[in-house]
């Protein structure tokens, strides 16, 4: 299994080549000039022709592409042309914010989504099944940034429960702390990520009840399950030990790649809750043609994905003896 | 018990947190700072941030007078020598003291292409700057130059800090009444007041920005409480919720914008006045002020803002006039010759593409309604709608036909007009050329005598209102709401000197 997650990681190598050069080919086919954003309205010509010379953008495609993968195989991501700073410093501040909220959303999505999918699965045909149904339904045709604006009017103006922008205390700390005995810092940062995370995860929550529903439905008509059954076996048993666990597989397999909606859905949910993450200044370097930054975000969620989806991978055979990675 | 003791720490940290932070004003602004550096300041947030930090030589009021500010006096010996005499015993928030040689060197970094600052071109004019004595500087200017006092406001950094690795893109050192606190990226800047300041310490136990980039969602943190300003842009939709409720105060103001549809006169229709003017009258500007931008802007009459001392409301451009427009396109030889519903001429069908930004749902609303009434009458209009860059990449190119637009921040006519409309200039996209114009032009920019200037903006802005290379729909306008609590005098640009009382 070492030998395998090794072999998976070289892997990246490719794939980070790839994602470069895609996203590169993407902004030179899209217009609109960073010098020239750069400027402002207010800029001759020539200033314009002075900035593209004074950040490279006079040399040919092939030299920047090349002159970048040499960049990066010396940690060197650039320099953001807007914020002033290196492109790696930038993602290192917001790319913390992004994974709390991410991470938050998918527990948040699998818990409600497997309660709902084994409950829909197990009441079959009844006003249960409907009910998560319905949900699922309404989960997965929200527009997330409508669901997060009416979340907002909810429970920060209507019901004053929760702060309505920003974020709290960074959630490791906070976490640290509250085993130690001092929960209040754990309290003000969830009370933050609680809103962001809802939305992001509730979409998702849909979409898992959905899987779980059906691959529950399928495991429950299996030959095994008679037979536990037919053992007297307590039916909690049977459905959370024996269903849960053989349905699981593909469920997984559907979270990590889900993963990347929540990534995705970052870019929405930040600009709606001032949260300082990654999302947010994507869309502010890719509006302001901000090149380096924009290759420099693409690349780390290309390659969180990637790692999610090795761990999934992993998980595989943690989950089921069966399969042997090789 | 233990639970109990849990809950009362918890209870008396979140009121710990609210009595410490009761007095902080928190103002929502819809994007981050990039930079602390107030020479290459780009958006709005850093304006306010660094008019806050930062002192410049004059200081506009909040009707755009020039006020002193680090410098207490200045002079005008000939039309193209500035003396500003500094303020003495002006300390940095590092505790160093202010001398010519930081003005000095704030607009020669300024000038320098390499700094990539933004607002270059407003200083170009100047020919040298120089340190007469320790509180004595010098302005020569290649020639005669009457906006640059107003630009004057621009904040003075510290050379020394500067110069020595200070990082002043993310730790500022300046003169102003509030200093860094902290700054969270993307989420928060906290100012706090520089006890050391010039005017004596300010009133205040600080500013904080809180970014969110969505209209909607400011405004909903407004209501639950989170936020104590929000201002311009705001949604259409949010506004008449907020005005209605009584717990906050609401002003409108005339902004220093106009939104405008740029004609492009190379285009080989759009070249000829009387067609300009007919589909000009085809603007129904009451209903997009109103109805679109909810009446916080005005209708426009011409190409000077109702706020500016060149104003003169009896210069007009044509108003909406639909029939006023068929007989227009008549008398230029359009007519719906074969019936189909579109105006031709020579077997040409009168073809126009629209264009704007997607970024701002406004422009985008007011040029579908401009677009139906132009379908109706006759005008085959199209519509083409791309983000920022590629849309002004097209506009700066000549490459659009009739282009949705806007200019901020005009606290001189010349601001709008010399770049704009004089032959060849800067932002003269739509290739616009009248020899009279231009002399007007180069008068208003040389003349020093405001009488002068006016009456040379007057006679170009007559021009222009009656040729339309731009045709001007709205002055816009800038709202701001806050709470009882905050004490504030709105200001146009939208700076927050007056929360603070300095």
């Amino acid at each position: 299994m070492l030998w395998y997650a090794l072999r998976r990681l070289a892997l990246f190598v490719p794939l980070i080549l790839g994602v470069v050069a895609v996203t590169f080919g993407i902004m030179q086919l899209v217009p609109g000039d960073p010098a020239a954003v750069l400027l402002g309205d207010e800029a001759s010509e020539e200033a314009v022709r002075e900035i593209r010379r004074s950040l490279g953008l006079d040399r040919p495609w092939w030299v920047r592409l090349g002159s970048y993968y040499l960049d990066l195989a010396q940690g060197d991501m650039g320099i953001s042309y807007f914020q002033n700073q290196p492109v790696a410093d930038a993602i290192r501040q917001r790319v913390v914010p992004t994974l709390e909220v991410a991470v938050v959303a998918l527990l948040i999505s699998i818990l409600i989504g497997l309660a709902l999918g084994v409950a829909a699965a197990f009441w079959r045909g009844t006003p249960v099944d409907a009910a998560s149904m319905l949900f699922a339904q309404l989960g997965v045709s929200m527009p997330v940034f409508w669901f997060g604006i009416l979340l907002m009017y909810l429970l920060a103006i209507r019901l004053d429960l929760l702060p309505s922008i920003g974020r709290g205390p960074p959630l490791a700390g906070a976490l640290g702390d509250a085993i130690l005995g001092r929960p209040a810092a754990l309290v003000d940062s969830l009370s933050h990520i609680a809103m962001p995370a809802l939305t992001l995860g509730l979409t998702n929550a849909a979409v898992i009840s959905r899987l779980v529903r059906s691959a529950m439905l399928e495991t429950l008509g299996q030959d095994f399950i008679r037979t536990a059954h037919a053992k007297g076996l307590l039916t909690f048993r049977i459905v959370f030990v024996h269903a849960l666990g053989n349905a699981l597989l593909p469920v997984v397999s559907v979270i990590g790649l889900r993963f990347g909606a929540l990534l995705g859905g970052a870019v929405l949910t930040e600009s709606i809750f001032g949260w300082p993450g990654l999302g947010q200044l994507a869309v502010s370097a890719i509006s302001q043609r901000d090149l380096p930054l924009i290759q420099g975000i693409v690349l780390t969620f290309a390659v969180a994905f990637a790692i999610v989806n090795l761990l999934v991978d992993l998980l595989y055979a943690v989950i089921d003896p069966r399969i042997r990675l090789e | 018990m233990k639970y109990a003791r849990m809950l009362a720490t918890v209870g008396l940290t979140s009121l710990a947190a609210t009595a410490a932070t009761a007095e902080i004003t928190r103002l929502g602004a819809d994007v981050d700072s990039a930079t602390m550096d107030p020479r290459i300041q780009r958006n709005t947030t850093e304006y306010r941030v660094n008019n806050l930090v930062y002192d410049g030589l004059i200081k506009l009021n909040a009707d755009l007078q020039v006020e002193p500010g680090l410098a207490e006096s200045w002079e005008n010996p000939e039309p193209t020598i500035w003396i500003f005499n500094l303020r003495e015993n002006v300390t940095f928030h590092d505790g160093s003291t202010l001398v010519a040689d930081d003005v000095v060197y704030t607009f020669e970094t300024i000038l320098d292409p390499d700094l990539k600052a933004r607002f270059r071109s407003l200083f170009t004019p100047i020919e040298t700057i120089e340190a007469l004595d320790a509180n004595t500087v010098r302005i020569t200017l290649k020639e005669p130059y009457a906006p640059l006092l107003s630009y004057l406001d621009m904040g003075i950094v510290s050379k020394d800090y500067v110069e020595s690795g200070g990082d002043i893109q993310s730790v500022p050192v300046g003169t102003g009444p509030l200093q860094l606190a902290n700054w969270e990226r993307g989420a928060k800047i906290t100012l706090e007041p520089f006890e050391g300041y010039w005017g004596g310490a300010p009133d205040t136990e600080g500013i904080e920005f809180v970014v969110v980039g969505d209209n909607t969602a400011r405004a909903q943190a407004f209501e639950a409480g989170d936020l104590d300003i929000i201002q311009s842009p705001l949604s259409s939709q949010d506004i008449g919720r907020l005005v209605e409720n009584t717990q906050f105060q609401n002003e409108i103001l005339g902004g220093l914008g106009i939104t405008y549809l740029n004609f492009n006169t190379a285009h080989p229709l759009l070249s000829d006045p009387a067609l300009r003017r007919a589909l000009a009258m085809l603007v129904d500007q009451e209903t997009i002020v109103n109805a679109i931008y909810e009446g916080v802007d005005q209708v426009a009459t011409s190409i000077l803002l109702p706020s500016s001392w060149a104003y003169d409301a009896s210069i007009t451009q044509p108003g909406f006039d639909p029939e006023g427009a068929k007989a227009a396109f008549a008398a230029a030889g359009w007519t719906d010759s074969n019936g189909d519903g579109t105006l031709d001429k020579d077997g040409q069908p009168l073809s126009i593409v629209l264009s704007t930004h997607s970024e701002d749902p406004n422009r985008i609303q007011s040029l579908e309604y401009i677009q139906a009434i132009m379908l109706e009458n006759g005008v085959d209009a199209s519509i083409s709608i791309a983000d920022w860059p590629a849309f002004s990449e097209g506009v700066r190119g000549g490459q659009h036909e009739i282009a949705l637009l806007g200019w901020l921040n005009i606290v001189d006519p010349d601001r709008l007009m010399f770049g704009q409309f004089h032959t060849g200039g800067s932002f003269n996209w739509g290739s616009y050329s009248n020899s009279e114009v231009d002399a007007h032009l180069d008068t208003g920019r040389s003349a020093t005598e405001i009488g002068d200037r006016t009456a040379a903006y007057q006679a170009a802005a007559a021009i222009i209102a009656d040729e339309l290379p731009y045709f001007v729909i709205a002055y816009q306008g800038y709202q701001v709401f806050h709470t009882n609590e905050v004490s504030l005098t709105p200001d146009a640009r939208g700076m927050m000197r007056s929360v603070i009382g300095k």
